[in-house]
């Protein structure tokens, strides 16, 4: 880089900086003895063994992983339903009303379309009978409505990069429409499925708001215990899961790095 | 005229019984209000390399895209072999597409991509195998077949895309621009072993090129398109020594172009007077009525050049040489005539440069005989 | 040339049509746009004592005549109130300002990471999208212990003397600043580098060589056609952030009140279904404006993409 690089440089170590050391913070004190944030007072794991032996929080957690995996694998059909009409359909009638539902679950404040959703289920309840008591169900539906929205954007990126020749030559050479989607097409999304699907993981193990909102008696998720908590001020046990959460996201994009750069090619 | 038995059968197109292979007939289609083909009518017959040349937005593409099945034609049918093949999908249609970005998948081998026709079509493993290494062979790419598209060069990608048009034995191939992807020096090459190619195997090729060298080399005969009409359907050498048009004249070849009207017919023969002035003296078996407005066309090659001044005369023009562009086996000569024409000439540069006595800003004359042009009407 | 799938047959043609379009459109139409059409009808309803909590906004009485409530009542409450005034303009204060701040923090990171050497592109953009994959709520938290009176920013501060006595920034605006640009960074960096490096580099060569400075090149070519990422970016942390419960909740004081908040508060503590709504419905209007100016910037990139 030249010179005038430098001040731009300095910029980008302090963006790194500020985006790394509170985790880094969290991390470390996560090991700590006390459970004083600023006082040091010896290594210790025991705040991992208590989060272990929480009963509650373990419960939340894989409410969480099955509702968050559940939202994931539908998320990803449905956006990829979705990307399939905005890439390959052209122009069809209602098309920039698909855009915008598409593009307004992605900025929507979550008090908005928590309640709305608590709104439209107690309404339907009201009148079908349906949702019946809420809780695994009501906070996966709401979920999968904005994730699909992002598996949309991630799956419709790499569709549109996708040389439209490729899926005419597998025609050409005697594959059926569901054939050409099947070897050709699928195989070449797969990674942005495979991201689509992470990523709607995540946003789904993530989000307190619109879970409070859909969520009934009995049915905590995970961020709703750790809100809880972390209301009551610092808590070392949140370190602790911090922790564990950080090193999971990050062995799992080591392994991802490893095996993506591993194949030939892009 | 008596056209023997053999020139028959290398030439069907000239046998009014012969039956045509693919043929369309009437297509037309559109975008919206644009005419991309506007009502074309053609015969190609078995065997033959038949090119489809144009600039770019003609149609040609279009045209061949009609053809593979991935576009339907607003009107017109389409017969490939007999049969009306109009509104066939393109996955159940006898024909095959090399295409220009070659399209093979980047997820699968060289040998899967050869095979991925035949196991559409659900050919069973051991003849796929061997129909595999078959077209391998043929293109001489055997020891690819392991290897991935991203692993494989601009000329190799190309052997394996045809390999793989070729592997489910179509009926017509069509050709993308086939050689537009591949530097000058790969691309004269491969231009003959796509010949020899088509010969041995004896399938029709339809291609698709905006390279007129390219389709003269190549074809059988070319059709010669503009805004989706078909202007000249023929062989290469008729294309270029008769065109039948303006368009296709400047299009294939340089050409000069001399405007002016009918005076007078004399047997096989007509006088023509040039709007730049001058007489010009041509073969035209047209029967143009006096006074027509026509433009003769004469290829530079085919043009005389003398040193010194001259009289202007029948069929010559005297004038001073503007522009010399010396391309080492022939130069190029501006000539701007008296009458402020500018004319162009090539020479075969049969001495060194060095030698040649003609420069700049020298007076010279040029002349050429009856039989040296076209006259066209429009 | 013509763009996209040629005819198969016309019939799976048709069947793919319907799958691809209809399926999503049906689910959004029910989970994202009818819940509005709710919002909206409660939003006119009044709060009762009763399960749900909201009188009805239609009822059939006798011969089957219709009537319909319609209650501005909510609407009302909010215009007299001065708390819910102020409470919107902060939360538009507060989005502008974190808007603005990771745009100056953004922007000069996304050219950063543009401009990178290729090789090193990948891991620092993976390094930006890294801390999104880890629980936003969590990484709220970590700053609760270094804000705090007695937090690591205070005793850091004090011993180096800078102060003589612990700042409060916990509680305050301040905190949710440092929170918010904590959290949406990455949003804003992303679309920019997105825009950023679709930039031909040519284009500053060719400025450069017709007699432009580095940094003038900078502020006539780059910045004007990164516009689109800039738009992009800001809209993408602006329309959250309005209505942002979290950081308010958690970092927040009493001075910082938020739509969000609010919203939160009447719809938990004060169990007034109809008042949140309403609070709803005017927060969505607020959001209209920005959110039709992203969709059109949206659009025009997609236009421009080569």
């Amino acid at each position: 880089m030249k010179r005038r690089a430098w001040p731009l440089l300095g910029v980008l170590a302090f963006g790194y900086a500020f985006l790394y050391v509170p985790i880094l913070l969290l991390i470390f004190y996560s090991f700590n003895e006390s459970r004083l944030v600023t006082v040091w007072s010896g290594f210790s794991v025991k705040w991992y063994g208590e989060l272990l032996h929480n009963r509650q929080l373990l419960d939340a957690a894989w409410l969480s992983i099955r509702i968050a995996a559940t939202n994931a694998t539908v998320a990803v059909v449905l956006g990829t339903l979705a990307a399939n009409a905005l890439v390959r359909h052209g122009r069809f009638r209602g098309r920039t009303g698909l855009e915008l539902l598409l593009t307004a679950p992605l900025v929507m404040p979550d008090v908005i379309i928590g309640l709305s959703l608590l709104l439209l289920f107690v309404a339907l309840r009201e009148l079908i009978g349906w949702p019946d008591g809420r809780g695994f169900t009501t906070i996966t539906i709401a979920h999968i409505t904005f994730s699909m929205a992002y598996v949309a954007v991630v799956v419709r990126s790499r569709l549109g990069q996708m040389d439209a020749s490729l899926e005419e030559a597998a025609m050409d050479l005697g594959a059926r429409p569901l054939g050409v989607y099947r070897q050709i097409t699928l195989p070449l999304i797969a990674p942005a499925l495979l991201s689509g699907w992470l990523l709607a993981f995540t946003l789904s193990l993530d989000d307190l708001v619109i879970a409070s909102f859909v969520s009934g008696p009995g049915a905590t998720t995970l961020p709703m215990v750790v809100y809880s908590s972390v209301r009551m001020g610092v808590s070392p046990q949140i370190n602790a899961l911090a922790t564990l959460i950080v090193a999971v996201v990050t062995l799992a994009v080591v392994i991802a790095g490893i095996s993506l750069g591993r194949k030939p090619g892009r | 005229m008596a056209v023997s038995n053999e020139r028959r059968l290398l030439e069907p197109w000239q046998d009014p019984k012969a039956p045509p292979y693919l043929r369309i007939d009437r297509v037309t289609k559109t975008f919206g209000d644009l005419y991309a083909v506007d009502d074309v009518s053609l015969n190609i017959f078995k065997g033959e390399f038949f090119s489809l040349l144009g600039s770019s937005g003609c149609g040609k593409s279009t045209l061949l895209r009609l053809l593979a099945g991935f576009e339907y034609p607003t009107s017109g049918r389409i017969y490939i072999d007999g049969v009306d093949v109009t509104d066939v999908p393109p996955y159940a249609r006898p024909v095959n597409m090399m295409f220009q970005s070659y399209a093979l998948f980047p997820h699968m081998t060289v040998e899967q991509n050869v095979e991925f026709g035949l196991k559409q079509d659900r050919v069973a493993k051991k003849e796929r195998q061997e129909r595999v290494g078959e077209m391998l062979d043929l293109l001489k790419i055997m020891e690819l077949r392991k290897r991935r598209p991203d692993q494989l060069s601009g000329g190799q990608r190309q052997r394996v895309a045809l390999a793989r048009s070729l592997a489910r034995h179509p009926k017509l191939l069509l050709l993308d621009e086939p050689l537009g992807a591949l530097d000058k020096r790969l691309r004269e090459s491969t231009q003959f072993e796509l010949v020899n190619l088509q010969e041995r195997l004896g399938i029709t090729f339809v291609t698709v090129t905006h390279d007129q060298e390219e389709a003269m080399t190549m074809s059988t005969r070319i059709a010669v398109m503009d805004a989706g009409q078909i202007m000249q359907v023929d062989t290469p050498t008729a294309i270029y020594e008769f065109p039948n048009c303006r368009l296709t004249a400047e299009f294939i070849g340089s050409v000069n172009l001399f405007e002016g009207k009918v005076m007078e017919r004399e047997g096989d023969q007509v006088l023509i007077e040039a709007r730049h002035g001058g007489i010009l003296r041509m073969r035209s078996l047209h029967p143009h009525p006096l006074g027509t407005p026509v433009t003769v066309a004469i290829r530079p090659e085919k043009m005389r050049l003398s040193d010194g001044p001259a009289e202007d005369g029948v069929n010559r023009l005297s004038g001073v040489v503007e522009d010399i562009a010396y391309l080492g086996d022939v130069s190029i000569y501006r000539i701007r005539a008296n009458g402020g024409q500018l004319v162009e000439m090539t020479l075969t540069n049969i001495q060194p440069r060095t030698e040649q006595a003609l420069t700049w800003e020298q007076d010279v004359s040029v002349e050429w005989s009856p039989t040296s042009g076209v006259v066209l009407t429009e | 040339m013509s763009i996209g799938a040629g005819p198969q047959s016309q019939g799976s043609r048709r069947l793919s049509r319907l799958v691809n379009i209809g399926i999503p459109y049906v689910w959004l139409g029910v989970f994202f746009l009818l819940p509005f059409v709710i919002v909206l009808q409660i939003s006119v309803a009044e709060p009762a004592l009763a399960q749900p909590p909201y009188t009805a906004l239609w009822e059939w009485i006798d011969d089957g005549l219709l009537q319909i409530q319609i209650n501005l009542r909510n609407f009302m409450l909010i215009g007299e109130d001065d708390i819910y005034l102020a409470a919107f303009l902060n939360s538009l204060w507060v989005a502008l300002v974190c808007t603005l701040l990771c745009l100056l923090l953004g922007y000069p990171m996304a050219y950063a990471i543009a401009t990178a050497p290729e090789r090193w592109r990948v891991l620092l953009l993976m390094l930006i999208v890294l801390p999104f994959w880890t629980s936003f709520l969590i990484r709220v938290y970590a700053w609760i212990g270094i804000l705090n009176s007695g937090g690591l920013l205070n005793t850091f501060l004090l011993w180096l003397g800078v102060i003589d006595q612990p700042m409060q920034i916990l509680h305050t605006q301040t905190a949710v600043y440092i929170g918010i640009l904590y959290s949406y960074l990455p949003f804003m960096i992303l679309p920019l580098y997105a825009n950023l490096t679709r930039l031909d580099p040519t284009l500053l060569e060719a400025a450069e060589d017709l007699g432009c400075r580095p940094m003038r090149a900078f502020v006539e070519i780059t910045l004007p056609l990164s516009k689109p990422g800039i738009i992009a970016g800001s809209m993408l942390v602006f329309i959250p952030v309005v209505g942002e419960f979290v950081i308010p909740d958690l970092l927040g004081g009493p001075d910082s009140l938020m739509v969000g908040k609010l919203l939160w508060t009447e719809f938990f503590s004060n169990q007034d279904w109809p008042l949140a709504s309403a609070l709803a419905i005017l927060l969505l209007g607020l959001l209209v404006v920005p959110f039709v100016l992203m969709q059109r910037m949206q659009q025009t990139m997609d236009e421009t993409q080569p």
